[in-house]
């Protein structure tokens, strides 16, 4: 049996080890969270003094609940959120199953569906501005030429610009789930594969009974960090169509963002922050009422 | 001889001596007191802006003060300023800001009066002549707390010096109005129809605008509302958006945009630059600047093919108003007067001559009435005539303009030139979002 002084100096250690990673959530995340939460009860203004910030109760949350503008970007924001995760997931899940086998070129395929990922934000708006231009874009250059259609303005009308912020997103985020459900695919036990293909499963019972229920906890993490980042997205929406056109892209970080700098209102802006990170908290907890990876160890 | 070749060697260097002496304080030397300052300039990534800084070598040869630059996109600019200028000892010395943004940063206390440097004689050159610059530019870019705040007048104080200034004007293809024999239009009315001409028999578009949701498409609506003579808010601060004029002006956007180059609800300003310069549209009705890009053979395919004209009218209204930049100083600036005079030179007639040979945007009258530079540039005469009448109330440069710009007319704007809603339906609901953003600023305390 160990000593009180033993026992407390272990103890100690283990902090002592744990203080760096400690200070830095602190920093990082806890500082930023409470500084939000303060800001959310305060009106102040960029480029006046501190000093000058007033204490306004629960005014921007009132104001948020009455402001149609925020919850057209609420419900566009879930709409978008829906639609990116859903086709990401099916299309990366299909694309991991389907290249985990060693088929011809198989190396080539997954180098080159990562490459998106390596792209920063801005670069991938860019490139999908140009490519979605309607008067000079490549998308609609090759739709006249092959099938004779007329200039779609993917960006300029309200009824497919969303859909083209969904189409930018499946493509450089499908190669996240696709690398992740991989990764996941190829650490399942070859005894229990072989196994149930000598109780003679075909590939439906394969993946559905056997390979997906068995990486579970991959795909909860997968679609965990794709709902925390989706609700993120701001770079790539602000280059595509600033939140155009009225309100029909403006996802709910771009109006927090607009709120902060444009009418320079930090409280409300931090107010709206708040009704954001409820969102995420929210579909987190849903998912994790499914399967939560932190309290099972591994699936296999 | 010795003797008397030493006494004349004496009386020449004495001679010289005295010379030298009278020569040092005939010409007086008004940099002598801050050569070796060194002070740090905020403006935006722009042509004029960086054709600019192809001169501050000139400038410090001169003056001995050195300048450090820190141009920025033109979208981060106003956060970085507003976070320098509220800090007790900022990093800037001078900052060039978007005219809508002045009476924000005057009300918050940030700039100095200019009113300052200019009471002190040993600042001001004596040829610099204020009055040369622009009348329309100085009130737009650099008057503060006159009526409304924004416009000149008793009250009001001059806080900045217009630089990289505009006005509105016309471009259009002399080649297809001359195949299509077209009159150069005056009017919205023949604008329209020309617009629709062009689209029909020549499948481009007709006018090009910038009408992407936000800030682009709110200047699309005030470029060609301005016209009516109609403004945003009355003289009591209440919005007046949902008048007649108003939603007329957004019905004939919605044709406009019909017979646009395709996807112009999209664009932002680049894209409607390059919808004309790539010949996609006949007409170009927005900032006075293009000139350049349009004759650039590297950029243009219209180069040699457009002709300026002024603002088309409503009712004989003059059509244009004013925008564009001016620098003014921090108040927590540590170097005032090396600002002051680094503002004045950069604004001087020398420089602004300069400048405006190198493509920049000249600021002055003296300038744009130089008959050699009339002769080179076609738009100048243009340009001149336009300035007669370009009006600085066209938009309400008070500090909540920037969120009435891109949060508000802008959406509304954006949400009915796209279909979604009638131009009375969206112009009502922005009339009541302005309404409750001034009452909660307390702009109806007195009423």
């Amino acid at each position: 049996m160990k000593s009180l002084r033993a026992a407390l100096s272990e103890g100690l250690i283990a902090y002592a080890f744990l203080a760096p990673a400690l200070l830095i959530l602190v920093i990082g995340l806890v500082y930023p969270l409470f500084t939000t939460v303060q800001m959310s009860f305060l009106d102040y203004q960029m480029g006046t003094p501190w000093e000058s910030r007033e204490w306004v109760g629960i005014r921007w949350f009132e104001k948020l609940w009455s402001d149609p503008n925020v919850w057209k970007s609420f419900w566009v924001t879930l709409r978008y959120g829906f639609w990116v995760v859903l086709i990401e997931m099916i299309v990366g899940t299909g694309l991991a199953l389907a290249l985990e086998r060693a088929i011809r070129g198989a190396s080539f395929f997954r180098t080159a569906l990562i490459m998106p990922l390596m792209v920063s934000p801005i670069v991938v708006g860019l490139i999908w501005r140009y490519l979605f231009d309607a008067r000079t874009g490549m998308i609609n250059h090759y739709l006249g030429a092959w099938f004779g259609i007329d200039p779609v303005p993917w960006l300029a009308d309200p009824h497919i610009a969303l859909t083209s912020l969904i189409i930018t997103d499946v493509w450089q985020w499908t190669p996240f789930i696709f690398i992740i459900v991989l990764a996941g695919l190829q650490a399942i036990p070859k005894e229990v594969i072989e196994a149930s293909t000598i109780d003679g499963a075909n590939w439906w019972q394969m993946t559905f009974l056997v390979k997906l229920p068995m990486i579970k906890s991959v795909l909860i993490v997968a679609l965990l960090m794709r709902i925390v980042d989706v609700y993120k997205v701001v770079e790539v929406v602000f280059i595509l169509t600033e939140g155009g056109p009225g309100l029909e892209t403006e996802l709910l970080a771009l109006h927090v963002y607009k709120t902060a700098f444009l009418s320079q209102n930090l409280g409300y802006a931090s107010a709206i922050s708040m009704l954001l990170l409820a969102i995420v908290t929210v579909l987190s907890l849903f998912v994790l009422s499914f399967s939560n990876p932190m309290k099972t160890k591994s699936d296999f | 001889m010795n003797h008397f070749t030493k006494s004349a060697g004496q009386a020449a260097a004495a001679a010289l001596g005295a010379l030298a002496l009278l020569a040092t304080s005939a010409v007086a030397d008004p940099y002598q007191k801050y050569r070796g300052t060194e002070i740090v300039v905020s403006w935006p990534s722009l042509a004029h802006f960086q054709i600019a800084e192809e001169l501050i070598p000139e400038f410090t040869a001169q003056t001995g003060i050195r300048v450090e630059t820190d141009p920025l996109q033109y979208g981060k600019l106003r956060d970085k300023q507003l976070l320098e200028m509220g800090k007790p000892q900022g990093d800037y010395d001078v900052v060039a800001w978007v005219v809508f943004w002045k009476t924000e940063y005057v009300q918050k206390g940030l700039l100095t009066p200019l009113s300052e440097m200019f009471a002190n004689p040993a600042l001001v050159d004596p040829a610099y002549d204020i009055a040369d610059i622009t009348p329309a530019y100085l009130e737009n870019g650099g008057k503060v707390g006159g009526p409304q705040g924004y416009l000149a007048g008793p009250s009001a104080g001059l806080y900045g010096i217009p630089f990289s200034a505009q006005t509105t004007m016309m471009a259009y293809r002399k080649d297809l109005l001359e195949k299509h024999d077209l009159a150069v239009p005056t009017t919205y009315e023949e604008l329209l129809a020309a617009s629709r001409l062009v689209h029909e028999k020549e499948g481009i578009g007709g006018l090009t605008g910038r009408a992407q949701s936000g800030h682009q498409a709110n200047d699309f609506f005030l470029t060609h509302y301005g016209p009516t003579g109609g403004v945003i808010l009355d003289d009591n601060y209440r919005p007046v958006l949902n008048n007649p004029d108003a939603v007329r002006t957004v019905e004939m956007l919605t044709e406009f945009v019909k017979v646009g180059p395709p996807g112009m609800t999209a664009y932002g300003y680049g894209d409607m630059v390059n919808s004309f310069v790539q010949g996609d549209a006949a007409f170009y009705l927005d900032a006075s600047k293009i000139r350049k890009t349009v004759e650039d053979e590297s950029k243009s395919r219209v180069a040699g093919m457009v002709g300026y004209a002024l603002h088309p009218t409503i009712n004989g209204n003059c059509g244009s108003g004013t925008g564009g930049f001016a620098m003014g100083i921090p108040g927590n600036s540590q170097n005032k007067e090396a600002a002051f005079l680094f503002i004045q030179w950069m604004t001087n007639k020398a420089t602004d001559r300069k400048l405006a040979e190198m493509g920049g945007d000249p600021i002055r009258t003296s300038t744009m009435n130089d008959p050699e530079l009339q002769a080179t540039f076609e738009d100048y005469p243009v340009l001149v005539e336009q300035l007669k009448c370009a009006r600085a109330d066209w938009r309400p440069l008070i500090p909540e303009f920037p969120e009435i710009d891109a949060q508000i007319i802008g959406i509304s704007v954006s949400e009915a030139i796209t279909g979604q809603k009638s131009a009375q339906q969206a112009l009502d609901e922005a009339n009541a979002k302005i309404e409750a953003l001034l009452t909660e600023k307390g702009y109806y305390a007195w009423q």
